[in-house]
């Protein structure tokens, strides 16, 4: 009983698997109460089948799955109840305005005293209540999945890639949700492929590649055991200072933004990297000196970038 | 099963539709303009009289009076054919179906038989005819009956047979009193079918249905609030068919809760059927494809555009499968023959076919994708 008390989702041994395509490649781990959990991973990766395994949309093909103590394939009556899901790629009603729809669900749940108002007001959606859902943008969509996942006040919050295909404004928007969230005590598991997402929200994050978990921990202890070095990112004026950086030893990338990003081990080589390149006569419009990022991370583990557009590309 | 939650999602569904207002009115405006259109061709049906050209090539008062007879019988407007034209591409020329052609000497073999009184005299009147015509057939026969009239009278004997006509109902019918019951449950029909099929593909392809396997909702109270949807729609359309049918054509039925009861069932056998095909129909797109091909054989085959009377017998066998038949008989019987007997049975019968199709669009209907 002490362990249902700790943990709002238990999952152990969690396989599914569609003909000879292998979905989800016996995984295990568990959500404590009150905590925000990650599943990051790439497209593909087996994250909305897991989600989906454990908030009752789909059931498994071996393995177990329980929320708050119940077992997700025996005890769905039980379950639905207490949770609120956003799947991936919600959609409502077209013709059916924000409050209506919020009050439609509320109804499904037989909550006489859900807040219709008080959840349009979180979710920042006052000026479009009366708005039908076909006319609302992708941002407001979103946030109105997001309170009818609230409308049964649940106890654990399930939200499958929350913030995918929003501008960098309304996800900022939906993190600010989300932490509210965090702040009310509810649980919440979260699916991403934003690594920003997942470090910025996450209490827990577990790195799901090919339907296995690879890692798993705080964002802060899976950079400090996966990648113990920091990142040199600069922007060079020409073309000399990769092949300077290059002949030092070290191994330079070029991003998207032509920028070239080093990997050294102390602050020391940061020193010796800009020496170099002052004494060499080259010259940099910028330099940066952070720490990696889950990003880094998820390179390290699977050689493989998160998104294609934040991949490096190795200077000739 | 919740009726809060059947309530809640019978709301979203008329909210939904009342805001669709194309669709509302194509609901609405199809049954009535089907109406319309085959009430007009059975109302010209009930008092039908065809064209008839007649090129009198004798020319006498004898033949002028066999062109009289005709036109007194009430079956034929009569169009004169100039003798000296040539029948054949007159006939091609102004696409006629059927010429009578009376043939010179017609006017001495007739005086011949009646004055002389010799048996040996007759006429051969020809039918210079287009055999692709479907009507040319009837008014070969019609003529035919005509000159069996004249035959027997020439005789100068009584008939030996006679026919009387009794009608086996109360009130006097035309066709088009049959012809509304058939549209009322095909279009019940096609409303239902179509309506659960469109609506539940379309919610699962938007993912609709994903959600709504995350909360309290059951698949009996989904589909009963479908059901319950429908049934409010087709009783809208029935009664707007009703209303156009009474003020346009003074149809005369009877309107009892048969009515209702019918369209219950009506509505419950598609609607199961209709959740049957949503599993196995995956895109909307195909989902039109597969409710036409349900309905359209079924509409044509079931007797409620054309009697049963008509088909092979084979087809006939085929019609009595159907669920169609069986709503379109017993709302015939109920609102045509006031027969509540034989529309209990009816109802029995669709009644059985309903609940087992209801069952079945229970099981079929699932939520759970890429299984």
């Amino acid at each position: 009983m002490a362990k249902e008390a700790e943990y709002a989702i238990e999952v152990e041994k969690l396989t599914k698997r569609y003909g000879d395509l292998l979905a989800v490649d016996n995984i295990s781990f568990n959500v404590r109460k009150g905590e925000v959990f990650a599943l990051l991973g790439p497209n593909g990766a087996g994250k909305t089948t897991t989600v989906e395994i454990i908030d009752t949309i789909r059931t498994p093909t071996s393995g177990k799955a329980s929320i708050l103590g119940m077992d997700v394939t025996k005890r769905k009556h039980e379950i639905v109840p207490r949770i609120g899901v956003l799947p991936q790629g919600f959609s409502s009603f077209d013709r059916i305005t924000v409050r209506e729809t919020i009050q439609y669900f509320s109804r499904l749940f037989c909550c006489r005293k859900t807040d219709v108002d008080g959840l349009i007001e979180l979710v920042n959606l006052k000026d479009k209540a009366q708005e039908q859902y076909k006319n609302l943008s992708g941002g407001l969509m979103q946030r109105l999945g997001i309170a009818i996942a609230l409308v049964n006040d649940p106890e654990v919050v399930f939200l499958d890639e929350p913030s995918t295909g929003l501008d960098p404004r309304a996800r900022r928007e939906v993190w600010k949700l989300l932490l509210g969230l965090k702040e009310k005590g509810k649980t919440v598991f979260l699916t991403t492929h934003y690594m920003e997402e997942a470090e910025f929200l996450a209490d827990t994050v577990a790195i799901i590649s090919k339907g296995k978990i690879i890692a798993m921990g705080s964002p802060e202890a899976l950079i400090e055991s996966n990648a113990n070095y920091l990142v040199l990112t600069l922007k060079p004026v020409d073309e000399k200072a990769i092949e300077i950086v290059r002949k030092m030893g070290f191994e330079p990338v070029r991003d998207n933004h032509r920028d070239i990003k080093v990997r050294v081990e102390h602050m020391d080589d940061v020193q010796k990297i800009l020496d170099t390149i002052k004494d060499a006569g080259a010259s940099l419009l910028s330099l940066d000196v952070r720490k990696p990022n889950l990003e880094e991370v998820f390179l390290k583990l699977t050689g493989q970038a998160l998104h294609k557009d934040t991949a490096g590309r190795v200077a000739e | 099963m919740n009726p809060r939650i059947i309530v809640a999602n019978l709301v979203v569904s008329i909210k939904s539709f009342y805001r669709t207002k194309s669709t509302m009115f194509f609901m609405i405006a199809f049954p009535i303009i089907l109406i319309l259109v085959f009430g007009a061709l059975f109302m010209k049906q009930d008092n039908m009289s065809f064209d008839l050209c007649v090129q009198d090539l004798d020319h006498t008062d004898s033949s002028a009076q066999l062109v009289k007879t005709l036109e007194l019988d009430g079956k034929f407007n009569v169009i004169k054919i100039d003798p000296a034209m040539n029948a054949t591409q007159y006939t091609k020329d102004n696409k006629l179906n059927l010429v009578l052609m009376i043939p010179k000497g017609y006017e001495g073999s007739f005086l011949r038989r009646t004055a002389l009184h010799d048996t040996n005299a007759s006429v051969t009147l020809t039918y210079l005819y287009d055999p692709s015509s479907i009507f040319v057939s009837m008014k070969m026969q019609i003529l035919n009956s005509v000159f069996a009239g004249i035959n027997q009278k020439m005789s100068g004997k009584p008939p030996f047979i006679w026919s009387a006509e009794t009608s086996i109902l109360a009130k006097k019918y035309r066709f088009i009193d049959f012809f509304v019951p058939g549209i009322i449950a095909m279009s019940v029909m096609t409303l239902s079918l179509f309506g659960t099929v469109n609506l539940n593909t379309e919610l699962r392809q938007k993912g609709v249905i994903r959600k709504l396997s995350t909360t309290p909702i059951t698949r009996t109270d989904w589909i009963l609030s479908n059901i319950l949807y429908q049934f409010i729609l087709a009783v809208i359309s029935t009664m707007a068919m009703l209303l156009v049918s009474y003020a346009v054509f003074r149809i005369n039925l009877y309107i009892n809760a048969w009515l209702l009861v019918f369209i219950v069932l009506d509505v419950f056998a598609f609607v199961g059927i209709g959740m049957i095909l949503t599993r196995f129909v995956k895109e909307a797109e195909s989902a039109a494809a597969a409710a036409n091909a349900i309905t359209f054989p079924m509409m044509f085959l079931s007797g409620s555009f054309f009697p049963l009377e008509m088909m092979p017998g084979f087809m006939q066998t085929v019609a009595r499968i159907l669920p169609l038949y069986y709503v379109n008989e017993g709302l015939r019987a109920s609102m045509v023959f006031n027969d509540h007997m034989a529309a209990l049975r009816y109802s029995a019968i669709i009644g059985v076919f309903a609940a087992v199709v209801f069952i079945l669009g229970i099981i079929a209907t699932n939520w759970e994708e890429g299984q």
